[in-house]
């Protein structure tokens, strides 16, 4: 029997409005790297990350969806095969914190009811031009109990350890399996038919 | 009835009512019926006045020269009064039909109008953008499991034995045997029914 190249297959989600970062911080995450030229992602994008957690070795599918309205109807489609979320919004743009209880309020509508949620305040380097306080997106997100971050892709603050935090919340709700029982399909609401990846 | 007595009114107030009248009122009927009491005064004058008469013919031409005049006025202000109730009319007409056509030709509420010139315009549907998106993240997966794989094989995590190798040329074999008997079968088809190509097509 050939052997696997991670152990367990999770799905994460990005959200929130356009512009705040969510392409950035994934990109930070898979390739550490920033770039400052705003390309809005169009409907949906992934990427892939394998971490180690507790000796488990775990492959993270990161989606990332477009914040942009017009594709809403195709990124909510993904909501649904997402074990955690992270709702995004950038503390230089009161608008994008306003929208954070529309966002919860997809993630109610189209998600599964157990998914793990984090909130993350981005582009905390520009302390200039913030409008959120931190103290704020710290309320909303104990409101909601749920995480909170406040992070920087450019200045690489607080970006893996939210990814490693939102995995390992994930992982304590995820029953032991045999190394070889894996079958997390990751595909539902993708479209993506079956991740079967058996390397070898 | 009614209209009847007005008639009636009106001859027994005779033509004299048309001096009385609004100038912006005056119709070509009314024009002629100060005509007609200019002309029984200047009769009266003419032949209680003999001597006079050729002053009075004089002043005659005049006025029915001034006449004229009114008459053609108060003519062509009639005409473009009843050309402008007609443009309304029209206008009226084509903005109610705008009115009803207006949803259907995209320019009702929530309707974009697009421009067929413009090389950027959207063409493309919500679905349409969807499989695009799908088939590419299908396609990432499944170069992500190939990266995986060929790092496994270059890594020498998998050693590549015989009997794997035997294997893949089986499974290749399988895979291509039916293939060409599908090919040939196609081309037995295809002959046989060669002549029924361009209808299918």
């Amino acid at each position: 029997m050939a052997k696997k190249t991670y152990d367990l297959l999770f799905k994460l989600l990005l959200i929130g409005d356009s512009g705040v970062g969510k392409t950035c911080v994934l990109f930070r995450f898979s390739d550490d790297a920033f770039n400052t030229t705003f390309i809005s992602t169009i409907g949906i994008d992934f990427k892939i990350k394998t971490v180690e957690l507790q000796g488990k070795k775990i492959k993270l599918q990161i989606w990332d969806t477009a914040g942009q309205e017009r594709f809403h109807t195709i990124t909510t489609s993904y909501y649904r095969g997402a074990m955690g979320i992270m709702l995004v919004y950038d503390i230089t743009n009161a608008k994008s914190f306003e929208n954070i209880s529309k966002w919860l309020r997809n993630i109610d509508e189209h998600a599964n009811e157990d998914v793990e949620r984090m909130l993350l305040g981005n582009k905390c380097d520009m302390e200039d031009k913030r409008v959120v306080p931190k103290a704020k997106g710290e309320q909303i997100a104990r409101e909601h109990g749920i995480r909170f971050f406040e992070t920087s892709a450019k200045a690489n603050v607080n970006i893996e350890k939210a990814f490693l935090t939102l995995a390992e919340d994930i992982l304590r709700k995820t029953p032991v399996k045999e190394p070889n029982s894996e079958n997390v399909d990751i595909s539902s609401g993708g479209g993506v038919t079956g991740w079967k990846s058996k390397c070898c | 009835m009614e209209t009847e007595q007005d008639e009636v009114a009106q001859d027994e107030l005779g033509p004299e009512i048309a001096l009385d009248k609004d100038p912006f009122q005056l119709t070509v009927e009314d024009v002629y019926d100060i005509s007609h009491i200019v002309g029984q005064d200047l009769l009266k004058i003419s032949r209680e006045a003999r001597g006079v008469s050729s002053l009075v013919s004089d002043l005659q031409f005049k006025i029915v020269r001034v006449l004229e005049m009114l008459e053609a006025l108060v003519n062509q202000s009639s005409l473009s009064a009843e050309e402008l109730k007609m443009e309304r009319d029209n206008l009226k007409a084509e903005v109610e039909r705008l009115l009803k056509d207006g949803p259907q030709m995209g320019v009702g509420p929530d309707k974009m109008v697009i421009d067929l010139t413009d090389p950027n315009r959207p063409r493309f549907t919500l679905q349409e953008l969807r499989d695009v998106l799908q088939e590419r993240n299908k396609l990432k997966v499944k170069l992500l499991v190939a990266q995986d794989e060929l790092q496994c094989y270059k890594s020498g995590i998998i050693p590549s034995p015989d009997d794997q190798i035997v294997t893949l040329e089986n499974e290749s074999m399988i895979t291509c045997s039916p293939r060409e008997n599908e090919s040939k079968e196609k081309s037995t088809v295809k002959s046989l029914f060669s002549f029924k190509q361009g209808k299918q097509t």
